[in-house]
């Protein structure tokens, strides 16, 4: 018997993804649900599995759904042996609920599709993120370096290690301290500026 | 660029990772992590701003956030297991007092408070009359295992107002609150800052009541650690809780007002307006009718009767089973803990581990080490004193 499954993400594209997956495979019947009172579209699907997108607000709204089942819902293998499951599903961000007890090696081949699709999709955007930041600070850290040299009269060996102190006497990180040193610098300059 | 990467490398104590929620009482610990506060104390911490106390909870349970800034309940819960896998949890320091509202759709709070100005009545009493046939009431809460279900349900009960049969409560996420009250998806929410002050600024609520209206000097956020990590770091422990006073000391000062208000209202924050924070930050406001207190009253310390005001009000609504409340608060929260941390600040803390709870309804004095600690009234909104059982024994 094929489950019922309940995808909320907002993700159009990855979405329709694990759909095809989970739809080819021909264990589930994909049902998706999206936006406000979610707990409602839960129970009139009523499905088996609800696989939920971790950076939507609405894991709390499902938490408190009992009408479905006797008991409220369970979390990703509550009270199961398997935290390396879980811990997988969490670091891809992705969680489900099982609502109608199904047994846990039906859903397992179910949940690993969605991990992988969410891990794959993840490691595109983490690998942007980083490469976006790195670019950052290096540019910020060409503005400090420029900023001393014209106003402080440094070399660029110099204004680098001047930044470098700065982190170090401050505690913080050398991305953090030349990121407001910049921000200041140029509000003295429009001030400065009639 | 290989001297920056081997710079950040360098770190100033054991790894912190604290969750939080775009919620104005998360203040002190953004305050801390900017102001270099934890550096200084010996723990490199790192905020991670989570979308849901689900994701809190789950990434307690699991390892992913050593610690987080949480509604007590909750820790309860993930302590006892009650809603997925179980993690051993310390509560070293309370974060805020007050700071939610009980805010309700514009044209039934104006009735609501047409009423109360007509018959002198009580804000609940006035909603009772209001109800008629419109039971059950759709209001939104933030969590079922959160201190706005507790204070909402003990406020209705005042009124004779019961969840189910009068009030119809369903989990609303804060983010979602406004946009749910403009369908009529609900009526009325219990939320903690910024949301009430959201709403009312868009025109589609307007706030009936504060935490201070149910319980003055209510227990709001408290700092929770996991328990292996607070036993592999006890220091840095410690200097987190030193980081964290330290903030509350800032946060609550109100000349900082303005300061704190900006930096919360950054995109990486709460990323909203910050005039709608401002409202409820200790000298944010002219006439708050919301308010959040961090330090003042002895708001950092973790009062063993806060842990068993809320654990009795957990029973009473079913939310735990048959726990031995008294070991469960004992083990949770950690007076040791916060008096061991805060010496070397000399910082006043209570003599003891619990008070009465509710027993004043003016401003009185503690009794405290090096000096007293100058306390606001603690009433109830119906005049109950609680009373913590038996002679609290400390660490």
């Amino acid at each position: 018997m094929a489950l019922t499954i309940l995808l909320i993400d907002t993700d159009a594209e990855r979405a329709r993804a694990l759909e095809d997956k989970l739809s080819e495979s021909g264990y589930a019947r994909v049902l998706r649900a999206e936006g406000p009172d979610l707990a409602a579209q839960v129970e009139r699907a009523r499905p088996d599995l609800v696989i939920i997108d971790m950076a939507l607000p609405d894991r709390d709204a499902l938490e408190d759904i009992r009408s479905v089942s006797a008991a409220s819902p369970v979390v990703m293998f509550a009270g199961t042996d398997d935290p390396a499951f879980a811990q997988e599903a969490i670091a891809a961000g992705v969680c489900s609920y099982n609502l109608s007890g199904v047994a846990l090696q039906d859903v397992r081949p179910i949940l690993a599709s969605a991990i992988a699709l969410f891990q794959r999709y993840r490691n595109v955007e983490t690998e942007l993120a980083a490469a976006k930041a790195l670019l950052n600070e290096r540019r910020l850290i060409e503005r400090a370096k420029a900023i001393l040299m014209k106003d402080r009269k440094m070399t660029e060996p110099d204004a680098y290690r001047w930044l470098q102190k700065k982190a170090m006497n401050e505690s913080r990180k050398l991305a953090q301290v030349v990121a407001d040193f910049v921000a200041e610098a140029e509000d003295q300059q429009r001030e400065t500026k009639p | 660029m290989s001297e920056v990467l081997a710079l950040k490398r360098e770190r100033s104590g054991p790894r912190l990772r604290i969750g939080f929620l775009r919620l104005t009482d998360s203040a002190p610990a953004i305050v801390a992590h900017e102001f270099g506060y934890f550096a200084e104390e010996g723990v490199d911490a790192e905020l991670l701003e989570e979308p849901s106390w689900a994701n809190i909870a789950d990434k307690l349970a699991y390892g992913f956030l050593d610690a987080a800034v949480i509604v007590p309940p909750l820790a309860f819960a993930i302590e006892l297991g009650s809603r997925g896998v179980s993690q051993r949890l310390v509560i070293p320091c309370n974060i805020s007092m007050g700071g939610n509202t009980i805010t309700l759709a514009t044209a039934l709070a104006r009735r609501v408070q047409e009423k109360c100005e007509k018959q002198g009545h009580s804000v609940p009493q006035a909603l009772a009359d209001c109800l008629g046939d419109q039971r059950p009431l759709p209001m939104g809460i933030v969590h079922a295992y959160s201190t706005h279900n507790l204070l909402l349900r003990y406020w209705l009960a005042t009124a004779g107002l019961h969840a189910g049969h009068d009030v119809r409560l369903s989990v609303v996420p804060p983010a979602r609150a406004v946009e749910a009250l403009k369908s009529g998806q609900i009526m009325g929410f219990c939320a903690g800052a910024p949301w009430g002050e959201i709403a009312v600024r868009s025109g589609t609520g307007i706030n009936v009541a504060s935490s201070d209206d149910i319980w003055r000097a209510a227990p709001e956020k408290a700092f929770a650690v996991r328990a292996s990590w607070a036993e592999e770091h006890l220091e840095a422990l410690k200097g987190a809780v030193r980081a964290l006073v330290r903030a509350a000391q800032f946060c609550d000062a109100p000349e900082n007002a303005s300061y704190t208000g900006a930096l919360l209202s950054r995109q990486k924050y709460l990323g909203v307006d910050s005039h709608a924070i401002l409202s409820s930050l200790p000298g944010g406001a002219i006439a708050p009718d919301n308010l959040s207190c961090f330090f003042r009253g002895a708001a950092t310390f973790p009062w063993r009767s806060h842990a068993l005001w809320l654990l009795e009000q957990m029973r009473r609504w079913d939310l735990i089973g048959d726990v031995d409340t008294q070991s469960l608060a004992a083990r949770v929260y950690r007076s040791d803990l916060y008096r061991a941390a805060v010496a070397p600040l000399g910082v006043s803390v209570p003599m003891t581990d619990s008070k009465s709870e509710g027993a004043h309804d003016a401003p009185w004095s503690l009794e405290a080490t090096p000096k007293p600690i100058a306390m606001g009234p603690d009433s109830f909104c119906d005049g109950a004193v609680f009373e913590d059982a038996p002679a609290p024994v400390s660490f």
